[in-house]
């Protein structure tokens, strides 16, 4: 699998269909119910981070926080090589005679490092691994999901009992229920 | 099942939905600015004009207009640059500390603090750089090969320490304020009008939809970050305190330093934190985001640390006389009664005492006596960089050498020209930016237990 998330784009879903909501309790309820049904929610957007959603849609447990870990080690071995090889074994200086080897003074600078190739490797992952790219083009589904409404995403399958799927959004507090077709929705 | 709490005050009032929150937090940069916008964004021209005269002199004629001598190498200059990277710890501990502490009322001000962060860092990174000297040969703090003019640097020094920690400091700031503003990006990208701001605020938001897998990687992005942030941001203030500490100079070889040095980043930073949102809350009408509630919180902070900071001045005293070291007994009782001593206890006086006046639910409750108390609390930290730096090095071991010093015309004019870059940089972030986090609010509008 590559690095980029590719369940995050729209590109390749021909058919899906689209509940919208408003309210938080509602939402998870029902995304719950949808997902005991056997539904297939492609995906959840929200304005606000929704705690619970991801276990519901089944998306695994990130793996960013080994990432990190693994950039941490990078990171350190690095400023460590660098100032051994700056300050022992290119050019060393004496400097009140004291020792050019290992002391906890290269401490700081090797901490630095380590923060700084973490903090910024994990992002680079993240940003790369989230299909998150300055001038992208976003694929909303409703302008209002970055404000106040949640939209869910099902994909439709052949055999699904879109009857039923739509009963469970309307008892469950969808405000609006939308087809999505080849990229154009239409109001069900 | 959840419930809503009974019990814990609700952290954004007016009873405001999701919409609302979008719409009053995304008014001033929807619309025109306003007229308090142009009158504060005018006067911080006028000081960034202040900080770019007084620049152009130094660098034109040299640092001899400065008034720093060989006795007082260190003047308004490392003053200046420990009092705004102190000023800037503060958002860092809102945002990251407060976020691994849970705390949701930190939602209504990381965003303006994290933003003071970066500003105040580069204000903060003006002084140390241009006190080089010959500013064009700075590249030479940085490790690169011999060739190209100097040896490979120290590691042993606390003064490339410095280079390292806040070169570090400022990117991971500033990367982890932007990852926070993202979704608020998206949110004007889909309401702003024109076509160069859907435009620029497209580019900036990144293709962000709010997906439900994407929001799961964020929050355990900033929860990492902030885990990497809190260490950093300490250890960055204990290296500024070990540029004194790892000296040989009496009032400044102690241990006590770092500990010290980070409350009174702390203490300084959330007294600029309540300068700003004091004022923000009122001109931008945020009181139902910024509530009476986060002004208590902060300002029992603010408390706190001004007690340890105090706690901190006692004890340098009391060791002085503990150590029987006759020099540093000098040092300290020259501080407090010796020609600066009005710049001690003015120091004294804004730290430790003013601030005792927040043990009343009054004083913390009320914005205008907090605005005061804010600048209060900011002019007391001056002092104690000024104090800790001038004092020490006035009188130094040999009396043929001792000098009283005081900043020229030029060093009082790049400190006030650094107010300038810090609030023009303020006024375009709050034109331009959200200054509150709409989508971490938009969380808390219930009040969950």
């Amino acid at each position: 699998m590559g690095i980029l998330d590719k369940k995050l784009s729209l590109r390749n879903r021909s058919k899906m269909l689209i509940g919208v909501w408003e309210d938080e309790d509602q939402l998870v309820a029902a995304a719950s119910e949808l997902a005991h049904a056997g539904v297939h929610i492609h995906d959840i957007y929200t304005p606000y981070p929704v705690h619970g959603l991801d276990r519901i849609i089944g998306a695994r447990r990130s793996k960013l926080a080994r990432i990190a870990f693994f950039c941490a080690i990078t990171g350190l071995t690095l400023m460590t090589t660098m100032i051994w090889y700056m300050y022992v074994h290119d050019w060393p200086m004496n400097i009140g005679n004291k020792p050019v080897r290992f002391t906890p003074s290269w401490a700081p600078v090797m901490f630095e490092g380590t923060v700084l190739c973490t903090a910024f490797g994990m992002s680079f992952f993240f940003f790369w691994r989230n299909r998150l790219v300055h001038g992208i083009k976003n694929e909303m589904l409703d302008i209002r999901q970055t404000d106040d409404r949640m939209i869910v995403a099902i994909e439709t399958v052949s055999g699904m009992d879109e009857k039923s799927v739509l009963s469970i959004m309307k008892n469950g507090g969808a405000v609006e229920m939308r087809e999505f077709e080849n990229g154009v929705q239409t109001v069900i | 099942m959840i419930h809503d709490s009974i019990l814990r005050d609700r952290l954004v009032t007016g009873d405001k939905s999701a919409s609302d929150v979008t719409r009053d937090i995304a008014r001033p940069i929807l619309n025109n600015p306003s007229t308090a916008w142009k009158i504060g964004f005018t006067l911080s021209l006028v000081f960034l004009g202040i900080f770019g005269v007084s620049l152009l002199y130094t660098l034109y004629t040299g640092i001899g207009v400065w008034n720093i001598n060989k006795s007082v190498m260190w003047g308004w200059d490392i003053t200046n640059f420990v009092f705004w990277v102190g000023i800037g710890h503060a958002g860092t501990l809102i945002s990251a500390v407060l976020l691994l502490f849970r705390q949701k009322w930190r939602m209504s001000i990381n965003r303006s603090a994290e933003a003071m962060t970066i500003f105040a860092v580069i204000c903060a990174a003006m002084f140390p750089v241009f006190h080089m000297g010959r500013v064009w040969v700075g590249y030479w703090a940085l490790p690169l090969p011999n060739a190209f003019g100097s040896l490979w640097v120290n590691f042993n020094s606390p003064l490339l320490w410095d280079v390292f920690a806040i070169s570090t400091y400022f990117s991971v700031s500033l990367l982890f304020w932007y990852i926070g503003l993202i979704p608020d990006i998206a949110t004007i990208r889909d309401k702003v009008k024109s076509k160069l701001g859907k435009n620029m605020y497209g580019f900036f938001s990144m293709g962000w939809t709010g997906s439900t897998r994407t929001w799961a990687r964020y929050e355990l992005v900033s929860l990492i970050l902030a885990g990497l942030s809190t260490p950093l941001v300490l250890s960055v203030h204990t290296i500024v305190s070990t540029d004194f500490a790892t000296s040989v100079i009496p009032g400044w070889h102690t241990t006590i330093f770092p500990p010290y040095f980070v409350a009174g980043a702390i203490f300084s930073g959330f007294g600029m934190v309540a300068t700003l949102l004091v004022v923000a809350r009122k001109v931008m009408n945020y009181e139902n985001y910024i509530t009476i509630g986060h002004l208590d919180a902060m300002t029992r902070i603010i408390m706190v640390t001004g007690t340890i900071v105090g706690i901190a001045y006692l004890t340098e005293f009391f060791i002085a006389w503990y150590s029987g070291n006759i020099y540093e007994q000098y040092a300290f009782t020259n501080r407090a009664f010796g020609p600066y001593w009005w710049a001690y206890w003015s120091m004294m006086s804004c730290n430790l005492i003013a601030p005792q006046v927040f043990w009343f639910k009054w004083a913390r409750t009320t914005p205008w006596f907090i605005f005061i108390m804010s600048i209060v609390v900011n002019v007391g930290m001056w002092f104690e960089r000024f104090v800790i730096i001038v004092t020490s090095l006035h009188r130094d071991y040999l009396p043929s050498s001792w000098v009283m010093y005081s900043g020229s015309l030029t060093e009082i004019g790049l400190f006030l020209g650094t107010f300038g870059i810090f609030f023009t940089c303020f006024f375009l972030f709050a034109k331009f930016l959200p200054v509150i986090n709409m989508a971490e609010l938009k969380s808390i509008l219930r009040n969950r237990e």
